[in-house]
């Protein structure tokens, strides 16, 4: 087996993994609701992690096994994503995303701590929903304007 | 780090995209590497000169600016 079909096979292996993975998440969660439901006020969220991972799993079985059909698109994938500009711009992407992931969770944890003490207002309800968001989107978007810049300038 | 990828690519007649299936990377970076605005790997460089059929330095030409981390 080539390099390139041997590194599709590890990504259709991964994608098999997610499904599988999904589906019994998913499984537990509707089983879970349905004989456990008085525990908790909602499972929902594990057949929802369930469902994700399914979704991931086959976004890869669908992109990476019809590569494998056709030697030449099989080539065009592995070598895009193994491109070591690419890879070099995407981990420079993430790592951009990481210091500012991490400085938001300082900061909120920072903030939980004084505000325990009574020095800082705690946040609750709005606040923190919308904090929570920036924790989240505000290095998604970091990533995604790093890769765009250093698409550019690369 | 200049280079002379462009003038070796066309003296082989290659396009940027033939010379980019031939060492295995996009096009894109075919286009960083000749416009100096990327710097290639170690593999990478090794892989352009072999395909060239010349050593490293005579693709690659580094200067005393870059020794000093210019």
């Amino acid at each position: 087996m080539d390099n390139q079909k041997e590194w599709i096979m590890i990504r259709i292996r991964i994608g098999w993994l997610f499904l599988v993975a999904g589906v019994l998440v998913g499984f537990v969660g509707v089983i879970a609701e349905l004989q456990l439901g008085h525990l908790f006020k909602d499972f929902r969220i594990v057949t929802g992690l369930g469902i994700l991972l399914v979704g991931i799993g086959a976004g890869y079985l669908v992109r990476y096994g019809s590569a494998l059909k056709d030697e030449k698109s099989a080539l065009r994938l592995t070598v895009e994503e193994r491109d070591e500009r690419s890879v070099l711009i995407r981990a420079r992407a993430g790592n951009r995303a990481f210091w500012v992931s991490t400085v938001l969770i300082n900061i909120g944890l920072m903030w939980s701590s004084f505000a325990s003490n009574d020095r800082l207002p705690p946040l609750t309800g709005d606040t923190l929903w919308f904090y929570l968001a920036a924790a989240v989107l505000l290095p998604f978007g970091i990533y995604i304007t790093s890769i765009l810049v250093d698409e550019r300038n690369l | 780090m200049k280079n002379k990828l462009e003038e070796f690519r066309n003296r082989n007649g290659w396009t940027q995209q033939e010379l980019a299936d031939r060492v295995e990377v996009s096009r894109q970076t075919i286009i960083s590497l000749e416009s100096g605005r990327y710097n290639p790997s170690i593999l990478l460089a090794f892989r352009l000169a072999r395909l060239f059929k010349l050593q490293v330095e005579d693709l690659f030409l580094f200067s005393d600016e870059e020794n000093h981390h210019g």
